[in-house]
């Protein structure tokens, strides 16, 4: 079995689901298995009752010959690297209508219609797209209080990176660059701190230090990123936004013709 | 990651509703402030937050589609745990 890739992925895909976002309810494995550091066959089981998560991993690791639990497919699915680039949009698209259930026909359609095959299966994409393309939060609602309240959601549902400032029992206290959203579009603000919860039993945690750069989802730190994790992570946040605009873009000029 | 899950709003205080989902869950919490869902109204979550609401038809259709999901990731992990 692929461990260090197995684990990268639970690390990312745990915080959710114990918020009861995701994944199957109610088992300790995902936490057990990221504390003990061991993979075993409940853990593995866990990861592939997740609806989303592990489709994509599969998207990844078939359209790139990859084993779906090497560690470049789950790294590619939550951070970014190149793998993502050779994944056809083709596929990419057939994936989001056929695999990816609870997704909106006609809200796929128009998303990939309007990216002009540049969408990649990236999870902060994914989380961006979804709030673009949902019908309730277009228009006149991005520029009241929802404005705030989106951002929010979209900062604890992607991936986000965050420098370590100092380090508590429980607690991190990170420089972090939040979503706004302003005119319509989607964008980072500048650096400013707060607080998110991590578990020190978790390597490498246990050593985690003030200058560490960590991923992080729904405000835990999911892992420490390397320098070349840290650079993709930002280089595909990038990309997504650009796309995400893009697509809002079009829909603001369709509402006012 | 979130999957956007759709449901049935229970109840509703403050803006914010516990929704029962079509997976057999259920969630407290979720914000309804954006779609201003009442109760007995369906809806689509993403994350602890309503992004949209659904016809009753959209709702059954949804129904169906998340049923074919929940047995097809019950069965792969079946299949995992007995390998």
């Amino acid at each position: 079995m692929k461990k260090d890739g197995i684990l990268f992925h639970a690390k990312h895909a745990y915080r959710p689901n114990i918020l009861g976002y995701c994944g199957p309810d109610g088992r300790g494995s995902i936490q057990q298995g990221l504390e003990e550091g061991k993979v075993g066959e409940e853990l593995v089981a866990t990861l592939k009752e997740f609806e989303a998560a592990y489709p994509f991993l599969k998207l990844i690791a078939r359209t790139t010959g990859r084993d779906v639990f090497d560690y470049s497919v789950p790294e590619a699915y939550w951070i970014g690297n190149p793998l993502l680039d050779k994944v056809p949009v083709s596929e990419f698209y057939g994936f989001s209508h056929h695999e990816l259930q609870g997704k909106d026909e006609e809200s796929v359609r128009a998303v990939f219609r309007k990216l002009n095959g540049s969408a990649v299966p990236h999870h902060s994409f994914y989380v961006m797209s979804t709030f673009a393309a949902s019908g309730e939060t277009d228009g006149p609602n991005l520029e009241n209080e929802n404005a705030k309240k989106i951002a929010a959601l979209i900062d604890n549902c992607r991936i986000s990176w965050g420098k370590v400032k100092s380090v508590g029992g429980r607690e991190l206290k990170v420089e972090f660059r939040p979503v706004v959203i302003e005119g319509g579009r989607l964008g980072l603000a500048k650096p400013s701190l707060k607080r998110v919860q991590y578990n020190p039993a978790v390597r490498p945690f246990d050593s985690v230090k003030a200058g560490d750069v960590v991923s992080l989802h729904w405000n835990y730190a999911c892992d420490v990123l390397t320098p070349r994790q840290s650079r993709n992570l930002s280089k595909y946040t990038d990309a997504d936004l650009a796309m995400v605009n893009r697509f809002l873009g079009s829909r603001a000029g369709r509402s006012r013709r | 990651m979130c999957v956007t899950r759709a449901g049935r709003v229970v109840s509703v205080s403050d803006g914010r509703a516990r929704v029962e989902f079509f997976d057999g869950r259920a969630l407290d919490e979720v914000d309804v402030s954006l779609v201003k869902s009442k109760k007995g109204e369906f809806v689509e979550v993403f994350g602890n937050m309503a992004l949209s609401t659904l016809t009753p038809s959209e709702a059954r259709a949804k129904k169906k589609a998340w049923a074919a999901v929940v047995r097809a990731s019950t069965q792969i992990a079946a299949e995992a745990r007995a390998r």
